[in-house]
């Protein structure tokens, strides 16, 4: 979810009107935004559309409240002149980065507000949309210090230019290498033997996409009035869209958008192009799913409200949209708008009367039983993670095992699935020492581990741990607890004698119930116990339920 | 050890009372506190304080301020000769014990009882260790029995300070690899050697272990181009024979010794010993000892005539504690039962799952940038899961591709298999929800689970490395998104009794349209609350599902937060022992 940064009175101004902030906070929901702060002039609104890129700026913001208040209706309108740039995208980047768009945007007043939103707008569609530049990169152009037609082609890793920030020139490879954004990036193309590259007729370059711009015309400031913006990608339909919303965004400023010719081996495109989309539907769907009983007159309205235009033909709607709207693939996607446009809270709730039987997973019930029972013998239930460390769940309990691991955990402490509950018990109880004893815990949860005939390829168990530490508990104490849980649960278990790394020599066994499952009880060592720095002595019992 | 909260020392309880009684006005609790020559922690001194209240030398006045009780009857030390007589005379019955003391003796629990026995029949002091062993109660009993009966005035206390000596660091190390100035000669040998070439010690260390052994003749030196050094023989004996300050150690090792308890010369060895930097640690600990009052006596002599102990039913008893469920649990579990008291039948929700229903049963394209990397967890080992039923794959295959049986564009790209049978750790609760899709749903029917869910987040006040969501769907054929508002509000009021609830519009890749419920709480005002939507028919139609599926999910954490009256999400799976056993 992109938040937006935007100051009030710019807002205010794009709009044409001012808000109190609770105005505010309630017209941004109309572009699915909360008002996530306000400080002074200063406003973060998240944008909880992460498929509408078009309103990821403060003049997308107020494109989608002008028509939503009334002040325009509609489509917004967006006209191309005719410009007089060509540009050649060379076949040899097919593979590496083969498709861009191009257009300039002439006479924009650029403040600082204006430079910020910009960059804004192009890091957020790159980011999110572009997943992280690599579906889209966005670069904005002095256009004044363009020359001539441009030339996007594959080239040579040792050519050089001046990046963004940088004095010196520096080749292709370099910039991967030491720039900033090279190291950021540069995963992105360092595997091929030729890299992308934007160059003007004078053979200056613009920018090595999708890394870094030129220090020379890469470089916009308030005194930048005519800018050149290129988007390149994988996908044309993809850029293309990217392009228009930096144009809208642009033109919203006062800009005038020119067309910049596109030219690809066996074809030739006009940039940008707007164009209008259309569907068209039953008109009672949107009551059908709504719920709603609108009149025929109602909707065309409703979708002006949210830049849209329908048209009654007979007993069905058309509905038409600009086509950045990419997100529209369907009837639904319309009709939320409508009931976005006729306000969410002004639609009754309806109750829902359905009889059905509810019942718990039978899981549920089992492990519910268990817990009842651990109760009855005073014991306290705890809950633990299900992810853990190695060091927990093997070094300190004296095994070496493989676990069920995370590819890329965002600390050790959380690596891998617990494979049994009692180390995180005794973890528990090595944090509670001073706490008054005896300790009586226990928990039921779920652990992983390898199971290859699993679909998962993992198996999920649920078991049960008891843990009792004071001064005189032993083996005897968690048996009688053992038995009297056989019985309530009417398992019939054996017990064998067998060594287990992190339970004392004779003062422990293993479970086997009749039904398959096992366990273990007794008393944990003295090694383990230190391990965890405990210093009195624990009673456990650990079996799948 | 078991280990006992806050027993203050008997010192520290005189210094308390002495603060107290030479105190001009009385003072609240944090004046007196502050006013103490020595400082303490506060939940020590608040113990204290209850102490002097129960034993009834101090009260708390209507101000909340200290007040000093004077008691009568305080007794002094006796002469030893004079406690046979009055031994004799207790035996023979004559002795009549004044009111408050005869309330006292009845009032004496067990081990107060077996310790004033004990205390009246040595005559000299006892310690501790001795109480415990001649009264047979143990440590701390023996301990609690001496500030008891001082309190009372049966026995009179008194406190002696004594210095134990245990290992250090650094000596602990020399016991194990010897002493440096052993291990220096043992590195020598019978030829002569370089200085220069000496590992075992310092250079800026080496001057003085140099003169120690030349004045102790165990080292022979001599200078050509450079200093060149070798063992003599006594050098060698001394290498074969235990030093003292060895034989210190080794004594040290076993356990900590109290310095009085040594001789003159071990003392000196001991002070040798104590110029190494961290050879030794020197802890100051209290010895108490009690001996029996006059009036002890007196109550000894009337023990076994009061019969069974009267309690004191105002005295503090020790603290039980139920076996309870973990609070969090016990809120889930009366929210599922809540749940299934409305129709709703509970989902399995494993904690691994494969892409396939944590996304592309929910219609989230494969390039959609909550896939990335860092937005969800995934597996390293194993890997690769198993995809259902063939049929279901191409549905939702086709459903990417070109929208399927919807009448969608769908994502127009080729989807692919392997990508949707990669594992990971559910991130939402809905993978459970997609599950159930492919599974098979009862039309009508109302589904819920509550399941945990991993996401790489920083773990903070509001983030948890897994957290839990309360999700599902209702499924009927005349659904529609008013009735789904009118689900979200009977939960609102149901779950959260929340009075008003608001709708905003919101965003889900897999609902449409879709909702964010807030709801007004009676404490916190408007929270947000849950999320929910009408499943894409993308979803629904390509599986087969007749009907409309309405998604709801709430954030549990959060309204158990509020109804345990948390502020850190952390505290939901608290480590914390004292908080369990407390909360209710």
């Amino acid at each position: 979810m992109p938040t937006i940064e935007a100051s009030k009175k710019d807002l205010e101004e794009l709009i044409g009107k001012k808000f109190s902030k609770e105005e505010l906070e309630e017209i941004v929901l109309c572009a699915k935004g909360e008002l996530d702060a306000i400080e002074d002039d200063a406003l973060k609104i998240d944008i909880k559309d992460t498929n509408r890129p078009d309103l990821w700026s403060t003049e997308g913001i107020a494109r989608e409240i002008k028509a939503f208040i009334g002040k325009e209706k509609g489509i917004p309108e967006y006209k191309v002149l005719k410009g007089k740039r060509k540009a050649f995208i060379d076949e040899k980047l097919e593979g590496i980065r083969p498709k861009a768009a191009y257009a300039e945007v002439r006479n924009v007043k650029i403040t600082e507000e204006v430079l910020l939103q910009i960059i804004q707008l192009q890091e957020k569609i790159c980011q999110s949309f572009g997943k992280k530049r690599e579906q889209i990169a966005i670069g904005v152009f002095d256009s004044d210090k363009v020359k001539g037609n441009v030339k996007y082609f594959a080239a040579e890793p040792s050519m050089e230019f001046v990046p963004l920030g940088f004095s010196e020139s520096m080749s292709l490879r370099e910039i991967l290498i030491k720039h900033q954004k090279g190291k950021e990036y540069g995963k992105l193309i360092e595997k091929f033997e030729k890299f992308p590259l934007l160059t003007d007729e004078k053979n200056e370059v613009l920018s090595m996409p999708p890394i870094i711009n030129s220090e020379s015309s890469g470089k916009i400031t308030t005194k930048t009035k005519n800018l050149f913006v290129d988007v390149t990608g994988f996908n044309q339909e993809l850029i293309d869209i990217a392009l228009k919303i930096m144009c809208m965004a642009l033109a919203d400023r006062g800009g005038k958008i020119y067309s910049v010719e596109l030219n690809y081996k066996n074809k030739k495109i006009v940039s940008p192009e707007f164009k209008e989309e259309k569907i068209i539907f039953p008109l009672k769907e949107v009551n059908e799913l709504l719920g709603t009983e609108f009149k025929i007159k109602e909707i065309p309205k409703l979708l002006e409200k949210k830049r849209m235009r329908g048209k009654i033909k007979g007993k069905n709607l058309e509905v038409k949209f600009g086509d950045y709207r990419k997100d529209i693939i369907h009837v639904w996607d319309v009709i939320e708008d409508i009931a976005i446009a006729a306000d969410y809270n002004k639609l009754e709730p309806e109750e829902m009367n359905v009889f059905t039987l509810g019942s718990l997973e039978e899981k549920s019930k089992e492990t519910n039983e268990v817990r009842e029972l651990c109760i009855g013998f005073g014991l306290q239930e705890i809950a633990s993670n299900h992810l853990t460390s190695k060091e927990i769940q093997g070094e300190k309990m004296n095994l070496k095992e493989e676990f069920v691991q995370i590819a890329n955990p965002v600390s050790l402490n959380w690596e891998i699935f617990r494979k049994k509950l009692l180390p995180e018990s005794l973890s528990f109880l090595s944090k509670n020492k001073h706490c008054s004893y005896p300790q009586k815990i226990f928990e039921v949860g779920r652990t992983v581990e390898f199971n290859p005939e699993k679909e998962t390829g993992v198996e999920e168990k649920w078991k049960a741990c008891v843990c009792i530490a004071h001064a005189k508990t032993n083996f005897n104490e968690v048996k009688s607890i053992l038995e009297a849980i056989g019985k309530e649960l009417n398992m019939k278990f054996k017990l064998k004698e067998e060594t287990i790394s992190f339970l004392e020599q004779g003062k422990s066994a293993l479970i086997q119930f009749e039904n398959g499952k096992k366990g273990f009880l007794g008393e944990v060592n003295q090694k383990v116990l230190e391990n965890f720095g405990l210093e009195t002595k624990v009673s456990v019992i650990e079996i799948e339920i | 050890m078991v280990q006992k909260i806050h027993s203050p020392r008997l010192d520290t309880v005189a210094m308390v009372e002495k603060t107290i009684k030479k105190s001009k006005e009385n003072l609240s609790k944090t004046e007196l506190w502050k006013k103490l020559p020595k400082k303490m922690m506060y939940q020590t001194f608040a113990t204290v304080l209850e102490h002097l209240i129960e034993a009834k030398k101090i009260r708390l006045n209507e101000e909340g301020k200290v007040e000093w009780i004077q008691i009568t009857g305080q007794e002094k030390e006796i002469k030893v000769e004079k406690m046979e007589e009055i031994k004799k005379e207790a035996e023979m019955g004559e002795i009549k014990l004044d009111e408050q003391t005869e309330k006292i003796v009845s009032e004496l629990s067990e081990i107060e009882r077996n310790a004033l026995k004990a205390i009246a029949i040595e005559k000299k002091e006892l310690s501790v260790q001795e109480l415990s062993e001649n009264a047979g109660i143990d440590l701390d009993s023996a301990r609690r029995s001496i500030q008891w009966l001082n309190e009372k005035g049966l026995g009179k206390a008194r406190i002696q300070k004594s210095v134990f000596v245990s290992l250090g660091e650094e000596g602990a190390n020399a016991l194990k690899k010897g002493l440096p100035e052993k291990n220096f000669l043992k590195e020598l040998g019978i030829e002569w050697k370089k200085i220069s070439e000496i590992k075992t010690i310092q250079k800026q260390e080496i001057n003085i272990a140099l003169g120690n052994a030349k004045k102790k003749g165990l080292v022979e030196l001599k200078k050509e181009k450079e200093l060149l050094i070798k063992r003599t023989g006594k050098g060698k004996e001394f290498l074969e024979k235990k030093t003292e300050e060895e034989l210190m150690l080794e004594k040290l090792s076993e356990k900590e010794i109290e310095e009085s308890s040594l001789s003159e010369k071990e003392k000196s060895v001991l002070k040798f010993l104590g110029f190494r930097k961290r050879f030794l640690k020197h802890k100051e600990k209290g010895n108490e000892f009690i001996q029996v009052t006059q009036k002890g006596l007196e109550a000894v002599s009337v023990l076994g005539k009061t019969g069974e102990r009267k309690y004191n039913i105002m005295d503090p008893v020790e603290a039980v504690f139920p076996g309870k469920k973990q609070p969090y649990f016990k809120f889930q579990d009366e929210v599922k039962q809540r749940l299934v008291n409305l129709g709703f039948k509970e989902m399995e929700n494993p904690l691994i799952t494969q892409e396939f229903y944590n996304f592309d049963v929910l219609f989230q394209p494969q390039n959609h940038p909550a896939r990335t990397w860092t937005d969800t967890y995934r597996l390293k080992k194993p890997e690769y899961g198993k995809l259902p039923d063939k049929k279901i794959v191409s549905a939702v295959k086709s459903a990417h591709e070109n929208g399927g049986k919807a009448k969608s564009k769908g994502w127009r790209y080729k989807w692919n298999t392997r990508i949707a049978s990669q594992l990971m750790p559910s991130a939402h609760g809905t993978a459970h929800s997609a599950r159930q899709f492919v599974k098979g749903v009862e039309v009508p029917g109302k589904y819920f689970t509550t399941a945990r869910c991993f996401r790489p987040d920083v773990v903070d006040t509001t983030h948890l490395i897994e957290f839990n969501q309360l999700e599902g769907f209702v499924v009927g054929e005349d659904f529609t998104f008013r009735k789904l508002l009118g689900l979200l509000k009977g939960f609102a009021i149901e779950i959260a009794g929340a009075k008003k609830v608001k709708f905003l519009p919101d965003y889900y890749p897999f609902t449409e349209p879709s909702v964010q419920l807030n709801a007004l709480h009676p404490k916190l005002g408007w929270v947000e609350f849950g999320g929910a939507g009408i499943f894409r028919a993308e979803i629904t139609e390509n599986l087969g599902i007749k009907g409309k599926a309405l998604a709801w999910g709430l954030g549990i954490d959060r309204l158990a937060m509020f109804k345990l009256g948390l502020n850190d999400v952390r505290e939901l799976f608290s480590q914390n022992l004292n908080w369990l056993r407390k909360v209710v």
